[in-house]
Formats: C-alpha cells, structure tokens, sequence
C-alpha cells in the first residue's frame, strides 16, 4: 500500500477511535476510503489486511523487562529513611455516644510506623587527621583517598547492599567499583552524588560551597536537603558542579582539567580567587598547624599555586602578595598585619 | 487508543505500592525508548526514568494526566542531563537515523516459531531504526496525537506522520512476506 493511502488509513483511524469525533466527521472518512477501496478489486482485501494489522499492534506483549529496572525503584524506595506515613490516623470509634450523635475521633499518632526495617547496619568511619590523606579500600573494592581532616563513613554491608551509600565530610577522591545494578551514592554537606562507577572528586567541606569534579565517567549531582533531592545534574568527564548556597542552585562549568581538582593527592594546593579564610583553613588542614592573625581578611583572595612545598614556602608567598609579618610558634601560625592589594 | 491513560490510582486518589507498579509497568517501554532516544545511553536513560518515578512516589505526587506528566518529566530530566555539543550537530532530521541502540529480546522467527501473531509484530517494530520504532510507540502504545509526539520530540508533525507511514508500510511488507506464516 502506498504512503498516501497510508495516511488516508492512518487519518481514518484517527477521527474513528477519537470520542470526540461527530458522526459526519468519521462518515466523511468512511467515504474517501470507500472511494479508494472502488478503485480496484484487490483493494478490499488489502484493507482489511491493514486493519488486522492496527488491531494486532494495538497492545505491547509484556516481556517482563520492566520487572528488572522496577526492582531497583523498589529498593531505593525502602531504603528511603521515612515515606512520609506521619499522616496522622484517625480512628473513628463508635461508641455507645454515636447513638446519641455524637462522634468522637481518636488521633492515633504512630508517626515511626511500618516502613521502619532497621536491621541494625553497622557503620564504619574513617578520619584523615589534620596533615594526613588516607587511602580506604572500601568493602566493594571502591577506593578512596581522603584528604586531611576529612572523613568517611560507610556500612559494612557495603558490598551486598542494593544502594551503596556512603558518607563524606570534607574532601576525597573517588574510584567507584563499576557495578551498573548497584548505583554508588555520596551523601555530603548539602549535596548527593550518584554514579555507577568512575572516578570523581568531592570537596565538601563545611561552610564552603561544595563542588564535585568527574574525571572519567557519568556522575550524577543532586541537592540534598533534608534527605529530599533535587533533580539531578549530570556530569561528564573535565566537568563540574559547583553547589550556589545562597541561590540553592547546582550551577555546572567545564574544567580544563579535571585531574588538577585532586592534585591534593600529591601535596599540591591550587587557589583560585579562593578566600583567605579558606586558604587558612586549608593550610592549617594541610600543615596541621593553626592559624591566627590580628585582623580580618574578610574581602582578601588568593590566586596561586604551590606544589608540595613546605609552609615556610607558603607563607614566603604570602608574605609578599599581603605584606604580611609571620611567626610559627610550635603548631600556631601568627600572622600580623598584612593588605589585599 | 492504546491502554488506558486514567487507572493507575484508585478512587480515593491515595498512592499505592500495586498502582505505583502497574503505572511503572505500563509506561516503561514507550518512555525507557524515549528517554533513550533524548540521552542516547541506556544507562542514563534508565537512571532519568527511575529518578523521575522515585520523586514522584517520594513527594506523593498526584497525577491527573499521568502520560503527559511522566514524558514532559522525563523531558526535563533530560535536559539537565548535559549531553557533549558534538553530538547534536549529528542530528540531522528526517535522515540517516543515529546509530542503532538495540534492546532486543526476540527476533522475529523466534517468534514465527511461537506462532504469536502480536510477539511477532513488536518483534518487527523493534526492528526499526530508533526514532521511528519510538514514534511508533508513542503512537500505537500511548496514544499520542501527532502534534504531541511532535513536540515530545522536537520535530515536525509531517516528519512524525512520515515515520508511521513508513513503520506500517514496513510492518506490512514483512507480513506479507510471510504471509503463509500466520494467517
């Protein structure tokens, strides 16, 4: 059949399995298929192959694959700390009042109720100290460097668990064991990390703007507030987002390369425009020494690389940029003086 | 046309686990095909589509067009999901489709074998290059009009009417190549 008389059945079909069409409307389609069918003899037989042929393809034949892809939205489902049953229930109760007219409602409040299957997850945590990056193999082979002062939790079913959730404060590079049935989350300050399996950086360290760089992979990034997500961001490879806490918006940029986000692995400390009370921060995480200076910085940035040096070098650095005056006493840092330029 | 597009929840309008599956059951093929079609990687896909149903039994959501909701969600999600810009300039409508992502399960003369009519027909509509095989469900499956799936995909009413045309004039050679077979 050609592709006009096609579309004329296609069109006929239409106005005829729409409620809505009028009896004229499905009459005068009737009759320009009609008109076609006259036109030759064979033509009757080729329509009502045609219509079997609708007819037949009208239902999908269940192939079950659905249950698979279902099975991991029931999963996560569970998983899901409350489905929200703090509906209140209210059991009505007739008693020997009601015969008299009165109703009397009884609040049951069983807010924890049903859903609630703990059995017991015992969860382990590991803490970089100040000066310190830790490697953990976690129990699905996953790797993990840990920066100084950061740590990391996870449960020690990790391996056989359907969702392999894991904990992080402060910063860490990531090497997920790829496991497509077993989607990796990271749940951090403020934000939520998923991936199946890749290579990631996180910084998430508290008061500072989150960011997750992806250096091979898909990663998917999502605002975590009160253990509701937002949509999520994707992300590829030399990509990044950056968590906006004052707009709450996951804002995405490009890097040039996404391996200098965890160059920290190798004692490397890069600041772009980074404000100077995160450069203390940083350094005296780094350098586990801590840092005290006579005045604010509050309006001071800091655009400059170290390799692994040590902190004389460092504050050498900014000794020239800020003009300031330093004395280390033991593990404190004074800093005196000192203007942004 | 297609199933029907109200079930899904009972009368009381209140999410249950049964309904939530049947709706997860109903919709899978046409919009795992789409979501596919939009991100071209079935991992993704299969992500942005659960990720979408997880919210919407997470936040209780009430739907009242449930098949317009899910693939305008699904849409979005889509959207978010940052796709490299080389791949779009490879877009070219109506031409040479993508490369094929194939979700197989039967081929066809398994299924002259059974001698399942129905099997047989969506083991052919499989068959076809993916934006078509797409459209035919959006059509056949969920009962979109023209204009939607047109829109759903970005492309041109004609374009949509050109792809159904050529599906059934496809499904149709195939089955009177093989006519003896099942009749």
């Amino acid at each position: 059949m050609d592709q006009d008389t096609w579309k004329l059945v296609l069109e006929y079909l239409a106005v005829k399995e729409d409620l809505r069409s009028s009896k004229a409307e499905i009459a005068l389609m009737e009759k320009r298929l009609r008109d076609w069918v006259d036109q030759d003899s064979d033509r009757e037989e080729q329509l009502e192959e045609v219509l079997l042929l609708w007819q037949d393809t009208a239902q999908l034949p269940d192939d079950g694959l659905w249950k698979e892809s279902f099975a991991s939205i029931k999963e996560q489902i569970e998983q899901a700390p409350l489905r929200k049953f703090k509906i209140l229930k209210w059991w009505p109760a007739a008693t020997a009042a009601a015969i008299i007219g009165a109703l009397i409602f009884f609040i049951a409040g069983d807010k924890k109720s049903l859903t609630v299957n703990q059995n017991q997850v015992v969860w382990t945590t590991k803490t970089a100290a100040p000066g310190k990056i830790i490697n953990v193999l976690l129990p699905d082979s996953s790797e993990i460097w840990l920066n100084s002062g950061s740590s990391i939790s996870f449960p020690q079913n990790l391996k056989h668990a359907g969702i392999r959730t894991v904990k992080l404060n402060g910063e860490a590079f990531f090497k997920v064991k790829r496991d497509p049935a077993h989607p990796f989350i990271v749940k951090s300050q403020h934000i939520q990390t998923r991936v199946l399996g890749t290579s990631f950086n996180i910084r998430a360290w508290k008061n500072y703007r989150p960011e997750v760089t992806v250096l091979t992979g898909k990663v998917a990034v999502s605002r975590d507030s009160a253990g509701t997500q937002s949509a999520a961001v994707h992300l590829l490879p030399n990509q990044k987002v950056i968590y906006n806490m004052k707009l709450a918006l996951l804002v995405r940029e490009d890097v040039e390369d996404a391996k200098t986000s965890t160059d920290w692995r190798i004692g490397k400390m890069y600041f772009n425009k980074t404000p100077m009370e995160d450069v203390f921060q940083t350094i005296s995480r780094k350098y586990a020494l801590k840092v005290v200076s006579d005045r604010s910085f509050d309006n001071c940035e800091l655009t400059a690389k170290f390799d692994n040096v040590g902190i004389e070098d460092v504050l050498r650095t900014l000794e020239l940029t800020f003009d300031i005056h330093y004395t280390i006493n033991k593990q404190i840092i004074y800093i005196k003086g000192g203007r942004c330029n | 046309m297609g199933e029907n597009n109200t079930a899904g929840f009972n009368d009381n309008k209140k999410f249950d686990e049964k309904s939530f599956e049947d709706l997860y059951r109903r919709m899978y093929p046409t919009l795992k095909k789409y979501a596919i079609y939009l991100v071209k990687d079935i991992e993704d896909a299969q992500l942005i589509l659960n990720d979408v149903f997880i919210s919407i039994w997470k936040n209780e959501t009430i739907l009242s067009n449930e098949k317009a909701y899910l693939f305008r969600a699904i849409k979005n999600a889509a959207t978010n999901y940052y796709k490299a810009p080389k791949a779009n300039l490879l877009r070219i409508d109506n031409e040479e489709e993508a490369p094929e992502i194939i979700d197989l399960k039967e081929t066809p003369s398994q299924a002259f074998q059974n001698k399942d009519r129905k099997r047989m027909l969506y083991a052919l509509i499989d068959q076809m290059p993916e934006r078509r095989r797409l459209i035919f469900y959006m059509y056949r499956i969920d009962g979109f009009s023209y204009k939607e799936i047109a829109a759903l995909l970005d492309i041109s009413v004609r374009t949509v009417e050109d792809h159904l045309v050529k599906g059934f004039q496809f499904l149709q050679e195939k089955v009177l190549k093989n006519s003896a077979e099942f009749r």
